[in-house]
């Protein structure tokens, strides 16, 4: 943090900040606050609690409450199934989006903008409008015992991966086209003198200069996806096909919070997040402002 | 002859590595469909005397999730059928409950008796189990089995378990200062001054999360006019703009400087602390504070006494909600299904969840009750000797009607002791219509 405070030339070296520093570290402490104390909860037996009070530093701390969240929760298993959402949610995304973006980029055509118009006000429609008539339909929709217990689209992973990859296309279009129209209109033109058909631009020569978009993008929907509580919630009833947002609630008892193992699992919940972003770092911030400029 | 041919840079050269790339990829694209399908698919439902049936429980944490499944098991060692579990968050299948029974529901469903017992079968989404009752009928009170009716007075429930409301204090305290139980509630608010004076809160209350007050108001009715009147007033069959319900109101406000005035920013739990931490002198709440309290010593401490006698039928009513098993539509020609619940209707089914979680009471007859506690014991002995059990608001009136109705009203009563009987009738008018 100060290594960039004062390598930034702009506000004259040597000069130091000493009123950033201090309005940083107190919101950072801010932050940090309730995040600590859920971990530091998370570490303490209920008994502990309920005798002090969570207002209170007293030992003993130990990991039961994770131990228990784990295998009484069955984490593990809800983890898999957050793997079995995302990770094909994911690539589909990416990969629509990418054809939609490099279509509505890289040709005119008449009803170009319609169509870019079209995806992103999509992004804006808020998913709690479409719940009812999409679980109806979904209801409604037969299909055989072998591929799904229920005989229906309901309680599938297929209509949730449907749903996330149809809510999240209209961000990933509209963020790809972007990056695409900003890539050298020649490369493709030469591509194309060169003999290559549509599908050859598109897979060999813009999909490979598209990557660093599509590594941000990427990483951005895996966080999105695995956060997603909503679609989950409404077409699973099978608890043992539960996501892990909406898995964790497994801990919450009729009556009775046992808020120091609550605070156990949500802490094991965040730690794939936190891996993600550390080792991804990089694509996150680029993500961040990808498409802010219009290329 | 080919070299005259300049070569197009984009036919694909077919080397190891494009080969290799295209092959993996093909194979996963290939692959994540029946993977997909493995996840999502099953069987289709268990054709009738196939001897399997499938349980979906929304008690998912720990110990209750530990005492389904010793229920289950034990089932399954005395049966020999297979049956499939789906435990899922008790929210998740609450607030799901009418899409949850119209999709796939399992065969058999944790749920509660009431009129939100009632309702479902109304609707037509619960089998009836009259057959079932038969068999079980001897083991259960008149009281009970009067709980697990339909409107229609075919049965539709298979009671497990059951906990009363009343007031819980800690021993110790009492003792040190010398309370006695109050029989009438005039006994009550005099108690209550003693305890003021002696500088406690005299009865801890919270109801951050809404339902915690819906507690007193049922005993407050039930004492004041009734459990019949309190049953139809909950099921609309009476008007809520009435004397008799102001009359409620004019009972609770006597009562009203003697509760927690921080209840509105308390859950029950918090309230709880402050009861068994001697800040306040007594509770009103369910067994399940058993569950919240981790000390063994303070456990062993507490003790239990019946809301006092208001106004009419002495404290003949008690509340006692029921958990137990319904149905779902379609399971009604699964003779492995009603098998199960007839298990769970005996002593010996509801014994094996009571092995792994003692916060509750079994509620047949020939159930072991030898490892009952002290406190335990007193509750049971409470409901045995009750005429009449209710079912907490929430379960007995129409969910909307608590949740959106009750909740915010009552808070509003904690808050300044006002209450709009007119705007209730005109709420509950609507909701009670539109079903």
């Amino acid at each position: 943090m100060t290594a960039t405070a004062t390598a930034a030339p702009a506000r004259g070296a040597g000069r130091p900040h000493y009123g950033t520093h201090l309005f940083l570290i107190v919101m950072a402490v801010m932050w940090l606050i309730p995040l600590l104390w859920t971990l530091y909860a998370a570490l303490r037996p209920k008994a502990v609690t309920d005798k002090y009070g969570y207002w209170s530093l007293h030992g003993p701390i130990n990991l039961d409450n994770f131990t228990n969240a784990w295998t009484q929760g069955g984490m593990a298993t809800y983890f898999g199934n957050t793997l079995t959402i995302t990770v094909p949610s994911v690539l589909l995304t990416l990969l629509l989006a990418s054809m939609m973006a490099f279509a509505v980029s890289r040709f005119t055509w008449k009803f170009n903008l319609t169509l870019l118009v079209l995806f992103t006000a999509g992004n804006m429609l808020p998913p709690q409008v479409l719940a009812a008539p999409l679980f109806e339909m979904f209801k409604h929709t037969p299909l055989p015992y072998s591929i799904s217990s229920s005989g229906t689209l309901l309680d599938t992973y297929y209509a949730v991966i449907a749903v996330e990859v149809a809510f999240q296309m209209g961000f990933c279009t509209f963020v790809l086209s972007n990056y695409m129209k900003a890539l050298p209109g020649g490369l493709t033109e030469a591509a194309q003198v060169d003999g290559a058909s549509v599908w050859q631009q598109y897979s060999r020569i813009i999909m490979p200069l598209t990557r660093p978009a599509l590594a941000a993008l990427g990483t951005l929907e895996v966080v999105w996806l695995y956060n997603d509580y909503f679609w989950p919630l409404l077409f699973i009833h099978s608890g043992d096909r539960l996501p892990i947002t909406t898995g964790i609630t497994n801990l919450q008892g009729q009556f009775l919070l046992d808020y120091n193992m609550i605070a156990a699992g949500a802490t094991i919940t965040v730690i794939p997040t936190l891996v993600v972003y550390l080792a991804l770092q990089r694509h996150f911030v680029a993500g961040l402002t990808l498409g802010a400029s219009k290329g | 002859m080919a070299s005259h041919h300049p070569r197009p840079i984009f036919e694909s050269r077919l080397d190891r590595r494009t080969l290799l790339r295209g092959l993996g990829g093909g194979a996963a694209a290939l692959a994540a469909a029946p993977l997909l399908a493995a996840c999502s698919g099953g069987p289709a439902p268990a054709a009738a005397g196939a001897n399997a049936t499938s349980l979906g429980s929304g008690l998912s944490d720990p110990v209750p999730r530990s005492a389904v499944q010793a229920m289950v098991d034990a089932f399954k060692a005395k049966s020999g059928a297979t049956v499939k579990m789906n435990v899922m968050p008790r929210a998740q299948l609450v607030d799901n409950i009418s899409s949850y029974l119209q999709s796939n529901p399992e065969d058999v469903i944790t749920w509660y008796a009431g009129y939100k017992m009632r309702y479902y079968a109304a609707k037509g989404l619960l089998a009836p189990v009259d057959d079932v009752w038969e068999k079980i009928g001897g083991n259960f009170s008149e009281g009970i089995t009067k709980a697990s009716e339909g409107e229609d007075g075919h049965k539709y429930f298979v009671p497990n378990y059951n906990y009363p409301w009343g007031f819980y204090y800690r021993k110790s305290l009492w003792a040190e200062r010398g309370y006695e139980v109050p029989a009438t509630f005039d006994a009550f608010l005099s108690l209550c001054v003693q305890m003021k004076k002696d500088g406690l809160i005299p009865i801890a209350f919270a109801d951050k999360d809404g339902w915690p007050a819906m507690g007193t108001f049922d005993y407050i009715n039930m004492r004041t006019n009734g459990y019949q009147f309190h049953l139809d007033l909950c099921a609309h069959k009476e008007s809520w703009d009435q004397q008799k319900v102001k009359d409620v109101f004019d009972n609770w406000k006597a009562l009203l400087p003697y509760q927690d005035p921080a209840a509105l920013g308390a859950t029950w739990q918090e309230g709880a602390r402050s009861m068994t931490g001697k800040k306040s002198g007594m509770y009103l709440i369910g067994a399940f504070i058993a569950q919240d309290v981790t000390d063994k010593e303070i456990l062993a401490d507490l003790d239990f006494f019946p809301f006092p006698a208001i106004a009419v039928e002495g404290t003949d009513a008690i509340e006692a909600p029921i958990d137990g098993f319904v149905l779902s539509k379609r399971a009604a020609s699964n003779k492995t299904a009603k098998d199960m619940v007839a298990f769970f209707g005996t002593g010996a089914g509801q014994d094996a969840y009571a092995a792994k979680d003692s916060s509750n009471m079994q509620t047949a007859k020939d159930a072991n009750t030898s490892s009952f506690s002290e406190l335990n014991k007193k509750g049971a002995e409470a409901i045995a000797g009750a005429k009449f059990i209710s079912q907490f608001f929430d379960r007995d009136a129409l969910p909307a009607m608590a949740n959106n109705v009750m909740i915010p009203a009552l808070q509003g009563f904690i808050k300044d002791g006002t209450i709009d009987t007119r705007t209730i009738e005109a709420q509950a008018t609507s909701l009670y219509a539109a079903e």
